[in-house]
């Protein structure tokens, strides 16, 4: 990791010579500390985990935070493909699929027309461009309630209500200030001599985006697919809202577990379905987390 | 016949035809939203869909679990996007706001046909044909005010048979507690608490239901009288349910007095679902009986699911919708969907000495007795009465004061009327 | 420079050139617009319907401030409002301590650091109602938290938050503080890695010990970041919903009603659209009564720099 190398620690070895033993005793506090919050941040993960595989009857005896007694893994294809959800019992499955379906294509839209944004707002001002920066980032503020029924009208009024597609333009949207936000701290970044002499070798807008901005801007383009991915894939209400039946995310099966109002709690299944649904961003943050606060490093916060 | 009449008769023979061939093309198809996602209720969604295909319809639903307000934001975002569902699970006075909006199908034709208005109960029809024109189809009759009593536990600590009255209920209660059980089983959600409040409401005092929670007359919701129900109120929740009613859920509850743990338990009849899904048997070792009252004869809080139609422009879909409706209304669906949901038929010429358990048959015997005593109500808790805004803010009420043990009745009962007021 | 003082600059006077000096706005057009619908149409929409009679659906006939007066006569919104207040602030201070914390403790040049780091921000990966139904498993008294101390032995053991109605909150504020200090781990582990090697450098020669070097140097340094912090946590705090929807579902009781669960309870499920759209225009002014002061701050600041380049 190059991360540490960036650190801002004053160099303790420094003094090591002098105080070995406060030295020792701060490391000692420093890693007890650490392994605490870690210890109450994994928690609520490890119950589900683990409760994903005990039988429901050992779950009601012991109580839902234990060690397993004993191990199967029923739950999860159950949890996966023949949970009754909706009055459906086809599982997480179909919900799953949908998700990916909305996530990627919107993930990909939004990062590009906010790196095309955040580029035009950055590099290519123009009277009142500054303005036109405030007013989009208004965008992040928006309580969600707010648009719902306008988005029910706009999506009715296009033909995209009750569809992926649908959701596919409300997050599109709704995702622009984010994006265009990060994106354009970003290249702010960049000296502005470097486009102004792609400039004058005769490169265009399109050029200078492609051969210039792009190649240096992954860190940031990690940063805004990570938070569009998670924001999206976890997003609930326009997903249980604006589709139904066979339209539904994933946020909606998992809501309407965790509100089944009169049945008995399938704790087993819930674990592996809730974990099912936790998934894939958990996996992207899993594998793009380091790139996370060094991208926000350059970029988001400004 | 001549050559003439020959081909008139075939002509008319090929109109006919093709007018046939016509509807027929018409294929039925319903959407229908509602929101009985799991358990019982979902078993028993899917027998109408089972029985609408088997009668040639496509069937297909939205099943929105949880919170009402995602099954109504649901319907407003379709009904605002121009894409009404074909059929809705809606009740009580939302059935009439809806109407109003001029969005609803007019099912009339189908309920003349039909004869409804001849074997529904009477007191759903001004809810089921809010401007003179039926919009919807009623699948069942729910009664709110039982009492269910488990037998053996009851006997351990002395108590014959169920309370009477609220008197009784107390003096039973205090038995329970010398006994070493909790008395009455519950858990405190809005609707459960205000669902326990109502009987006793309505066990109390007949006039003041109606007024308070069925006309929503401030006055009547700060009265005397309606301190005194919160102090009955007050007595059950500190002394005879248990400290632990709060994030407790339906089941767990329920268990409680099946089991024996507690005594009694207040609760509709899709209760009566669940314990034969325990094995038990209602009306010999779990008993049931009318929730406590003050006075005499037969008394009945009545809740219904129906099912709301909206206007579409599909001809499949209008199809679909008469099928489903004349559907709902057979008494197959209604025998076999309201057997599996504990409640009783919406229609009353249906036999239920066929299938139906003995509390169902009490429950449409009382019923009858209550129609003819002009004790038939409609439930507040579930929202058969007054319009939501009103509904909620006594919901609130009832359920802060279940859990504020410091709120006294006074209080409750002004707060709930300002609550009220503050929604006129 | 402007887009078209750039075109000045190539020398280009063709139609086309012109028209290709306007690329940038052509390509942005689509978006800005979009941006600017949902912002300015959806929330001007809400604050008519907010003026108007609607009730099961939108309708426009015009009734002045009605819906404003109805709601703060209500009970349940003076709930949410000061549950909004109360939460807001500890939820705000609260993560900013934990993550300044954790920042720091990070910073510390340890083993296997972003191990660590992930295990603090994988929260920050689930949704609200993953993170909603698991801790209401915890906190469940009868087979959470409290079931397992007392299993333990310590059978007196009482932590029953989400079913106390005085106490309900916190548990909300436990797992928001859960799910979202890592972001603030990581917005200020960013601000300490972005100053200054050298200045610190400096400081570490004239001999300053740890603790000063991170109280005189370092921290005053990233002040303009403890105060983005404050400002991202505390719109997020006013939007408080899915949370409280899957923690407690605004109970027990109304005891933890925020705005935004309220706003979606009047507009949906009460048929009150009109006083729901009333209860969201309140969510947007406290949101202005945070940003407009932050922006002007902002605007301050960039001119202050400007000045002293």
């Amino acid at each position: 990791m190059s991360d540490a190398t960036i650190s801002s620690a004053p160099a303790l070895d420094l003094e090591a010579g002098r105080a070995g033993r406060r030295h020792l005793i701060s490391r000692i506090v420093i890693y007890g500390l650490l392994t605490f919050f870690a210890i109450i941040y994994l928690m609520p993960l490890w119950v589900v985990f683990f409760n994903s595989f005990r039988p429901l009857a050992e779950i009601s005896a012991n109580g839902l935070i234990a060690f397993p007694q004993s191990f199967r893994l029923d739950a999860w294809p159950q949890a996966w493909s023949e949970f009754c959800i909706g009055g459906q019992c086809a599982g997480m499955q179909r919900y799953f699929w949908n998700s990916i379906m909305m996530v990627v294509p919107a993930t990909i839209i939004s990062t590009a027309m906010g790196a095309i944004t955040g580029y035009v707002l950055s590099k290519w001002k123009f009277r009142g461009s500054e303005i036109v920066f405030g007013m989009m980032l208004l965008g992040v503020f928006m309580p969600g309630q707010i648009a719902l029924l306008p988005w029910a009208f706009i999506l009715g009024k296009i033909g995209l209500a009750n569809s992926v597609y649908g959701l596919v333009l409300v997050h599109c949207i709704q995702g622009l200030a984010f994006t265009t936000l990060f994106c354009r701290n970003y290249f702010v970044g960049i000296p502005d001599d470097l486009v102004k002499a792609a400039r004058i070798d005769g490169a265009g807008f399109w050029r200078i985006f492609y051969r210039i901005i792009l190649p240096i801007s992954p860190p940031i383009l990690i940063v805004t697919v990570i938070w569009q991915f998670t924001g999206i894939w976890n997003e609930y209400l326009f997903g249980v809202v604006l589709n139904s039946g066979a339209n539904q995310p994933i946020t909606a099966a998992l809501v309407a577990l965790s509100m089944s109002g009169t049945t008995v709690r399938t704790y087993d299944v819930m674990s592996a379905a809730v974990l099912i649904g936790a998934l894939p961003p958990l996996l992207v943050y899993f594998f793009g987390g380091k790139y996370f606060v060094r991208g926000l490093t350059q970029g988001a916060i400004k | 016949m001549n050559f003439k009449s020959k081909v008139a008769l075939g002509a008319a023979a090929t109109i006919t035809a093709a007018l046939l061939s016509g509807t027929a093309m018409a294929e039925p198809k319903v959407l229908m939203l509602h929101q009985w996602a799991s358990g019982n209720d979902a078993a028993s969604i899917a027998k109408l869909g089972e029985m609408f295909t088997a009668k040639g319809g496509t069937w297909e639903q939205t099943a929105i679990a949880g919170h009402t307000a995602n099954t109504l934001a649901k319907l407003r975002a379709d009904v605002v996007a121009g894409n009404a569902p074909a059929a809705v699970q809606l009740k009580g006075p939302e059935i009439a706001q809806w109407a109003a909006t001029g969005g609803t199908a007019d099912m009339d034709e189908l309920a003349t046909t039909e004869g409804w208005d001849a074997v529904v109960a009477p007191e759903l029809l001004p809810v089921m044909k809010p401007q003179g024109k039926w919009v919807a189809a009623p699948m069942n009759i729910h009664r709110i005010n039982w009492i269910w009593g488990n037998k053996a536990a009851m006997e351990s600590v002395g108590v014959a048979e169920l309370p009477k009255t609220w008197a009784d209920f107390n003096a039973a209660c205090d038995k329970a507690i010398a006994g070493g059980k909790v008395c009455l089983a519950h858990f405190s959600a809005d609707w459960s608490d205000a669902t326990t409040f109502e009987t006793v409401v309505y066990g109390q005092d007949i006039d003041l239901y109606r007024k308070a929670f069925v006309e929503g007359d401030v006055d009547a919701l700060r009265s005397p009288e309606m301190i005194k129900a919160f102090d009955q109120m007050k007595l059950m929740v500190s002394k005879y349910m248990d400290p632990a009613i709060a994030g407790r859920d339906y089941d767990t509850a329920a268990n409680m007095m099946s089991n024996g743990d507690a005594l009694f338990y207040i609760m509709g009849d899709w209760e009566l679902g669940r314990l034969v899904s325990l094995g038990k048997t209602p009306g010999s070792d779990i008993l049931c009986g009318q929730s406590p009252t003050d006075w005499d004869g037969n008394g009945f809080i009545l809740n219904s699911d129906s099912v709301v139609f909206f206007n579409q422009n599909n001809p499949d879909f209008q199809e679909g919708q008469k099928l489903l409706a004349s559907t709902i209304l057979s008494p197959e669906f209604q025998t076999v969907f309201n057997i599996a949901k504990g409640s009783i038929p919406a229609r009353l010429d249906v036999d239920l000495t066929q299938g139906f358990n003995a509390c169902q048959q009490q429950s449409q015997a009382e019923l009858k007795g209550s129609i003819e005593g002009g004790t038939l109500v409609r439930s507040m808790a579930h929202n058969m009465t007054v319009l939501q805004k009103y509904r909620g803010a006594m919901m609130d009420l009832i359920t802060e004061f279940v859990n504020s043990p410091e709120m006294t009745s006074e209080e409750a009962a002004n707060l709930m009327a300002d609550g009220v007021e503050a929604q006129m | 420079m402007s887009s078209a003082g750039y075109a000045a600059m190539a020398g280009g006077n063709s139609f086309w050139e012109k028209l290709k000096s306007w690329t940038p706005i052509f390509v942005i057009a689509p978006a800005v617009v979009a941006s600017f619908v949902y912002v300015f149409v959806f929330s001007g929409w809400t604050m008519y319907i907010s003026l108007s009679d609607s009730t099961l659906l939108p309708t426009y006939g015009f009734k002045g401030l009605e819906n404003y007066a109805s709601l703060w006569a209500n009970r349940r919104w003076g709930v949410a409002y000061s549950n909004l207040f109360f939460f807001s602030g500890i939820f705000v201070l609260t993560t900013m301590a934990v993550g300044l914390l954790l920042a720091l403790l990070l910073d510390q040049k340890i083993r296997a650091e972003s191990f660590w780091r992930t295990m603090y921000m994988y929260p920050l990966a689930v949704s609200f109602i993953v993170t909603g139904t698991v801790w209401q498993w915890l906190y469940n008294p009868t087979g959470g938290i409290q079931f397992l101390v007392q299993s333990m032995g310590w059978t007196d053991f009482e932590f029953a938050l989400t079913t106390d109605r005085k106490n309900a909150i916190w548990a909300i504020i436990i797992t928001g503080i859960w799910q979202s200090a890592g972001f603030t781990m990581a917005l200020f582990l960013a601000g300490l890695r972005s100053v200054d090697g050298d200045i610190i450098k400096a400081a570490s020669i004239d001999g300053a010990s740890t603790f000063r070097i991170y109280r005189k140097v370092i921290l005053p340094s990233i002040t303009p970041i403890f105060l983005a912090v404050a400002v991202v946590q505390l719109q997020s705090a006013i939007k408080t919903f899915d949370l409280a929807v899957a923690l407690t579902n605004s109970g027990p009781g109304i005891s933890t009603t925020f705005p935004a669960t309220y706003v979606y309870d009047l507009m949906f499920q009460r048929g009150q659209i009109g006083e729901g759209a009333a209860a969201a225009m309140m969510i947007l002014a406290a949101l202005a009564v945070v940003l407009v002061p932050y922006s002007m701050y902002l605007g301050w600041r960039r001119r202050r720099e400007v000045v002293h380049v």
